[in-house]
């Protein structure tokens, strides 16, 4: 597939000022960094506090921004516009995803500095998070397409961040009830499984593992939205 | 000439609704045609599926030669440009910046930008957000949107529904310039006056069928009465075979200055709809 570099560009920069002039969405992106700016106060700095705070950005500011993104794309028909256009489907589903990738990145950056978050291999964590992000970009597109309206898309993506912000509490839950050993396979499970190995010494060698169960989880992702996408364009 | 789309048995079947059922028809390159029918008939399902938006039920489309399932690639989309009521635009961006995503889209100019606008009337308002837009403007914009490439083919659905006369005579005039220039047209309407000035050749579509198809001009020749309308001076109004009985008595009230106003009794595209189909237009 073609993928043209100006042409996701040009969705990213469009995307840009329509996000800025957009309060409704673009509010979320401070939630996160004023939690962190109250917990850095707090003095809070466990492994697991700092990865709910990852982990909701990625359900907040990645997929609940880019399903409404998508969602609105949907919604006001401009998506069939995109698609008439000679922009491949690589081009406009990366570029639709560009704008939440640096956003997302940018307030992790910013929760983790304020929530003084410093870990012990910065390249293994950095390698993580932007790989999971991933995920969650895919897992809002996903929904975005699924959905008619930005309304409901702000409805269905809820449980996304409720269950992926909270990712420490199943895996306390899971040591109780069996059935939920599974859950702990999810990628924000893996991330903070992988961010404690790291804490204790872990080094690129030590969690492939972890790593690699998290970029199962974004092959699929993307594989299916991929997927969904192509059906969309024909009603 | 060569036919740049042509379909044949095409069907569209939803759920519980057929759309439309066996249509025929071509469009030859550098031709304006008409695709004329009341709402609910059919015409937009026809555009969604010559643009790659729907597959048909049954029957065989081609767009450029090639089948419509090979729209999706980027090389025939450059090809053409389309304008739906499903054609949305970014509400929260100016009209410019509207059509500047286009122009990367489609690898043209940004200078193309004011001359499109200038095409639609809007090269004054095009730092305007366009969800401050009235309706008819927002469809001026899309329509710029849909020519800025360029396009061989552009396929119209109801491009001036929501515009003034005035604002229509101009995008009328572009229209007809842009396909003097060599771009086909493919417009559909419930305005007859519409295709009456625009149109090569129109189609009558009516419960999913076309069931008339020529010019306007054979159209309304072969649905004349042959009669004329001779106004008097005296507010009478007599009908007058076109024959030599005719010629006799228009002679007659030529002669003692009885003639206010002659017409010739051509029916327009709508009278002829709606003998054809017993369905108004609109
Ligand atoms: N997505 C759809 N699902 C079900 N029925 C549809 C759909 N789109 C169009 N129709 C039906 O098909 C018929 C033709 O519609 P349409 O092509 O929009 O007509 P027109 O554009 O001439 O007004 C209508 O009866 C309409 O209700
Ligand atoms: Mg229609």
């Amino acid at each position: 597939m073609m993928i043209s570099l100006k042409r996701m560009n040009a969705i990213l920069q469009k995307d840009f000022k329509d996000f800025s002039r957009n309060y409704a969405v673009s509010i979320v992106i401070v939630i996160p960094i004023l939690l962190a700016a109250f917990w850095g106060r707090m003095g809070a700095d466990s492994i697991d506090m700092h990865y709910m705070l990852i982990n909701m950005t990625f359900g907040m500011v990645a997929a609940f921004v880019q399903c409404c993104l998508i969602a609105e794309e949907k919604e006001k028909n401009t998506l069939r516009g995109l698609m008439l256009s000679p922009a491949s489907t690589a081009d406009i589903l990366g570029g639709k995803s560009l704008l939440t990738f640096i956003i997302t990145m940018v307030v992790v950056f910013f929760s983790a500095y304020l929530a003084e978050y410093k870990p012990a291999n910065v390249a293994v964590i950095v390698v993580a998070i932007v790989l999971s992000s991933f995920f969650y970009i895919a897992l809002g597109t996903l929904l975005g397409l699924y959905s008619k309206s930005v309304l409901e898309a702000s409805v269905i993506v809820m449980p996304v961040i409720v269950i992926f912000s909270f990712g420490s509490f199943i895996a306390v839950a899971a040591e109780k009830y069996p059935i939920l050993q599974a859950a702990n396979y999810l990628p924000n499970l893996q991330l903070i499984e992988l961010a404690a190995k790291v804490e204790a010494g872990a080094g690129f060698g030590d969690v492939l593992v972890e790593f690699a169960i998290i970029l199962g989880w974004v092959i699929a992702s993307i594989f299916l939205t991929v997927v969904i996408y192509r059906k969309r364009m024909v009603d | 000439m060569e036919n740049i789309i042509e379909v044949s048995s095409l069907a569209k079947v939803f759920a519980n609704q057929t759309a439309i059922e066996s249509v025929d028809f071509h469009v030859k390159k550098g031709e304006i045609f008409g695709f004329l029918g009341p709402s609910g008939s059919g015409k937009t399902t026809t555009i969604k599926i010559l643009t790659g938006q729907l597959t048909p039920t049954s029957g065989t489309a081609k767009v450029f030669g090639e089948s419509v399932s090979l729209l999706k690639k980027a090389e025939y989309r450059r090809r053409f440009g389309v304008l739906t009521d499903n054609s949305g635009l970014y509400g929260r961006l100016s009209i410019y910046d509207n059509l500047k995503l286009y122009c990367d889209l489609y690898d043209v100019a940004y200078s193309k930008i004011d001359e499109v606008l200038d095409a639609v009337n809007l090269k004054q308002e095009k730092a305007k957000k366009v969800s401050a837009l009235s309706k008819g403007m927002t469809q001026r914009v899309t329509l710029a949107r849909a020519l800025i490439h360029e396009p061989e083919l552009l396929f119209l659905d109801e491009p001036t529904s929501a515009l003034d006369p005035t604002n229509s005579l101009h995008i009328h005039e572009g229209l007809r310039a842009l396909n003097e220039k060599g771009t086909t047209i493919f417009l559909t309407t419930h305005d007859m006056y519409e295709a009456e000035v625009l149109c090569d050749r129109v189609a009558f579509l009516n419960k999913g069928q076309i069931q008339l198809l020529d010019t306007p001009d054979k159209l309304k020749k072969s649905y004349s009465d042959s009669t004329i309308t001779v106004e008097l001076t005296n507010g009478e109004k007599v009908i007058l075979p076109a024959g030599s009985e005719g010629a006799n008595r228009l002679f007659e009230y030529m002669n003692t200055n009885q003639v206010e106003t002659i017409h010739t009794n051509e029916p327009t595209l709508g009278d002829i709809f709606v003998q054809v189909t017993g369905r108004k237009l609109a």
